[in-house]
C-alpha cells in the first residue's frame, strides 16, 4: 500500500498544473459565460497525449496507468472543469470501449484518430425517456444488407457539438426475437446524423453539450461494437470508468475551490483582521481541506484496482459518489467563505459552484451509485 | 552529429525558504522540488539545436536522489540520457565545487562534448556561477545569457544582450553556453514523452568515487567559500517630527541629516549660521 505519490505522478501533476495554469486559467471564466470551445488550446492539447491518456503507445497513446489519467482530468478541473470533462469523456467512456470491446480492424482504424485528438470521441446512452434507467432506450437499429439503420433522438451528450465518432446505444432484435441494445461506432459524415442546438447549462457551459439525432442513418455493420445484444455489459464496463473520470473531475473542482478559499480567508479583512483567523472559517477550511484528502484517496484507490485488474465497479461508483459530494459541499463553502463576492462571476468560486452540482448528476446520479454500491455490498457472502 | 550536455538543476518549488541559520543554506527539504525554470530554456536551446542540426542531448544534474525528477522530466521533453550525480559527501557544494564535480563528470561521461549548455542562473540562489566556473574547469571558452545561438561547422555564433547592447559572439567547439529566459520558451511536456522517461530511460548515477574526487575536493574542503551570516534585511520607516524657532529647527535638521543628504547629492553641505 503506498500513500505517497511517485515520482512519475509528480510529474504528471506538475505537467498538467503548468499547462492548466497557464493555458486554461486565462481563459475559463470567458469561455463558460460566452459557451466558447477552445479549439485552439484543444489543439496544444491534441500533441501533449490529453487525448490519448491511456490507449498503448502502438496507437500513438500516453499508455498512462490510472492514477496517472486521473491526475490529469484532476488538475484540468482544478482550473477548467468543462476542459476537464471533455477530457474525461473523450478517454473514459469513448475511447476505453474501443480498448475493451474494439476488434482489431476497429481499433486500427479508430484508436490513432482518437488518441491523437483528431477526432474527438462521444459515448451517447440517454434519451428522453432513459436516464439512469439505461434499459429503456428507444433509438433503434434495424438490420438492413451490411447496415443497420438507425433512427432515435439522444440528449445531453457531452462533447456532442464537436465530436467525430460517437458511441450510440440502440435496440436490435436478435434472432431469438428479443430486442437488446447494443453499440454502434458513428462517424461524423454519415448520412442522417445530425447535430441539435448545444444546450444553454447551469454548468460546463464550455463543453459543447447537445442533442443527436439519427434518421435512417446507415452505419455499416462492421462499425457495430461487439456483438449484437452487447449494449448493456459495454455500457456497464464503461460506465465504471468513466465513474473514476468524473470522481477525478469532481475533485479537481473541490481542490480548486479550497485553494481559492484559503488565499481569499487570508486576504480578506473584517474587523481588522483577516478572516482566516476566525474559527468558524478555520473550520469550514479544515472540513473542506479533510474530505478533499478523503476523497482522493478514494478515488486512488478505485484507480490501482483497476489497474491491477481486479473488479472496481463497487470502488469506482464509491469514489464517484463521495468526491462529487465533496465537491458539492466544498464549493458551496467556497462561496459562502466569499461571501457576496462568491456569488458573483468576479470570483472563479461561483463557477466551480455550478460545475460541481452536475457530477451528482452524470454518469449515474448519487442515487444510482447508492444502488450499485449496495448490491454490490448486499451481494457479497456473510462471513 | 553534435553532442550537447545540458546541465540542470532542481530547485525549490517556492521562492522564500526558511534558511539554516547554522549553516547559512537552505533549508532545501522544506519544499518540492521543481526544475529550475531556467534549465528548462537550456534544455529548449539544445533541442531546437537538434533540430536543426542533429545532436544528442546528455542532461546532467548534481543533487540528491530526488533530483533524478528533473532528469527524468528533460528526457520528457526530448533529452536522450540523463547523468545523476549524487553523494552525501558532495552536500552543500558551493559554486565552485559544483562547477568541479560537473566538470569531472562531463570528461568522464561525454569526453566528446561539442557544446554545454545551462540555465543563465537559479531561481534559488541565483549566483549564476556555475556555467562560467564548469567552463573553466573544463578549459573552453563560454559566453553568458546567450538569446540565440547559430552553429556553422565546428564554430558557433552566439547573441545575447548585455547593459542593453546586443552583441555576437563567435567561438569554436567546444565551448559553454548559458541560456537566458528570454527566448527559446520551453515546450509542454507530453504524457507520451513522461511515459518514455520512465520505461528504460538511459540514466547513470555516479558518487564521488565514480569521478575520481579525492576527499581535499569534497564538501566543504573543495568549497572555496563560506557563508558567514544569513540574515533578512529589515527596514523601517521613522516620522520624525523637528519642532521650535525655524532657525534653530533648520540647525537640528542639518545637525541630524546633513551626512545623509551629502551622500545623496553628492557632495559636502554645510551649515552657514546667520548671526
Amino acid at each position: 500500500m503506498q500513500f505517497n505519490p511517485c515520482m512519475k505522478h509528480k510529474l504528471i501533476r506538475a505537467s498538467a498544473r503548468h499547462f492548466a495554469e497557464t493555458e486554461l486559467a486565462p481563459i475559463a471564466a470567458e469561455i463558460d459565460q460566452h459557451r466558447i470551445f477552445p479549439r485552439d488550446v484543444i489543439a496544444r492539447m491534441r500533441q501533449l497525449n490529453y487525448f490519448g491518456l491511456q490507449v498503448p503507445a502502438h496507437y500513438g497513446g500516453a499508455a498512462l496507468d490510472s492514477i496517472s489519467a486521473a491526475i490529469v482530468v484532476e488538475e484540468l478541473s482544478r482550473v477548467c472543469a468543462a476542459i476537464g470533462l471533455c477530457v474525461t469523456v473523450h478517454n473514459g467512456v469513448a475511447v476505453y470501449p474501443f480498448l475493451q470491446f474494439a476488434d482489431d480492424r476497429q481499433k486500427e482504424k479508430y484508436l490513432f484518430r482518437l488518441a491523437s485528438g483528431e477526432d474527438i470521441g462521444a459515448f451517447s446512452l440517454t434519451e428522453a425517456n432513459a436516464g439512469s434507467d439505461a434499459g429503456s432506450v428507444e433509438t433503434t437499429a434495424v438490420r438492413n444488407g451490411g447496415s443497420y439503420i438507425l433512427n432515435g433522438t439522444k440528449i445531453f451528450v457531452t462533447n456532442g457539438g464537436v465530436c467525430n465518432i460517437a458511441l450510440i446505444f440502440a435496440l436490435t432484435s436478435l434472432p431469438d426475437a428479443k430486442l437488446q441494445s447494443s453499440v454502434f461506432i458513428v462517424e461524423d459524415g454519415f448520412e442522417g446524423f445530425l447535430r441539435g442546438e448545444l444546450e444553454d447549462l447551469c454548468g460546463m457551459r464550455a463543453n459543447p453539450v447537445s442533442s443527436l439525432f439519427f434518421e435512417d442513418c446507415r452505419v455499416p455493420e462492421e462499425n457495430l461494437l461487439g456483438k449484437p445484444g452487447d449494449g448493456m455489459k459495454i455500457g456497464l464496463s464503461t460506465l465504471d470508468n468513466g465513474r473514476i473520470g468524473v470522481a477525478a473531475q469532481a475533485l479537481g473542482i473541490a481542490q480548486g475551490a479550497m485553494e481559492a478559499s484559503v488565499k481569499y480567508a487570508r486576504e480578506r479583512q473584517q474587523f481588522k483582521k483577516p478572516i482566516a483567523s476566525q474559527q468558524t472559517i478555520q473550520n469550514y477550511i479544515a472540513d473542506m481541506a479533510t474530505e478533499t484528502m478523503a476523497a482522493r484517496l478514494m478515488l486512488y484507490r478505485a484507480c490501482e484496482l483497476k489497474d491491477a485488474g481486479a473488479p472496481f465497479g463497487c470502488e469506482a461508483s464509491m469514489a464517484k459518489l463521495y468526491c462529487s459530494s465533496v465537491a458539492s459541499k466544498v464549493t458551496s463553502l467556497a462561496v459562502q467563505i466569499h461571501g457576496g463576492y462568491g456569488y458573483s462571476k468576479e470570483y472563479d468560486v461561483e463557477r466551480y459552484f455550478r460545475d460541481a452540482k452536475v457530477t451528482e448528476i452524470y454518469e449515474g446520479t448519487s442515487e444510482i451509485q447508492r444502488m450499485v454500491i449496495a448490491r454490490s455490498i448486499l451481494s457479497q457472502p456473510i462471513l | 552529429m553534435f553532442n550537447i550536455v545540458v546541465c540542470i538543476k532542481q530547485v525549490p518549488m517556492v521562492t522564500e525558504l526558511p534558511w539554516d541559520e547554522k549553516t547559512g543554506t537552505l533549508k532545501r527539504e522544506a519544499a518540492a522540488g521543481m526544475m529550475n525554470p531556467a534549465c528548462k530554456h537550456a534544455i529548449e536551446a539544445a533541442l531546437q539545436l537538434r533540430e536543426l542540426y542533429g545532436a544528442s542531448i546528455t542532461v546532467m544534474t548534481m543533487g540528491p536522489p530526488s533530483a533524478e525528477e528533473v532528469l527524468r522530466e528533460a528526457i520528457a521533453m526530448g533529452a536522450n540520457r540523463g547523468v545523476l550525480i549524487c553523494d552525501r559527501l558532495l552536500a552543500g557544494s558551493d559554486t565552485y565545487a559544483t562547477s568541479f564535480a560537473l566538470g569531472r563528470a562531463v570528461k568522464k561521461e561525454i569526453p566528446d562534448h561539442d557544446l554545454i549548455l545551462c540555465g543563465a542562473y537559479t531561481s534559488d540562489s541565483e549566483t549564476a556561477q556555475v556555467g562560467p566556473q564548469l567552463a573553466e574547469e573544463l578549459n573552453i571558452p563560454a559566453a553568458a545569457y546567450a538569446e540565440h545561438i547559430d552553429i556553422s561547422g565546428r564554430t558557433m555564433r552566439v547573441r545575447r544582450l548585455v547593459d542593453n547592447f546586443r552583441e555576437t559572439l563567435e567561438m569554436d567547439f567546444p565551448a559553454l553556453v548559458t541560456v537566458s529566459m528570454e527566448r527559446y520558451k520551453p515546450r509542454y511536456v507530453s504524457f507520451a514523452g513522461l511515459s518514455r522517461s520512465f520505461d528504460g530511460a538511459d540514466i547513470r548515477e555516479l558518487n564521488a568515487q565514480d569521478l575520481g574526487m579525492m576527499s581535499a575536493d569534497l564538501d566543504a574542503c573543495g568549497s572555496r567559500t563560506r557563508v558567514r551570516r544569513v540574515f533578512i534585511r529589515k527596514t523601517a520607516k521613522e516620522n520624525v517630527r523637528i519642532t521650535g524657532a525655524a532657525a534653530v529647527a533648520a540647525a537640528e535638521f542639518l545637525d541630524r541629516y546633513q551626512r545623509s543628504i551629502s551622500a545623496v547629492i553628492g557632495r559636502a553641505i554645510e551649515a552657514k549660521k546667520q548671526i
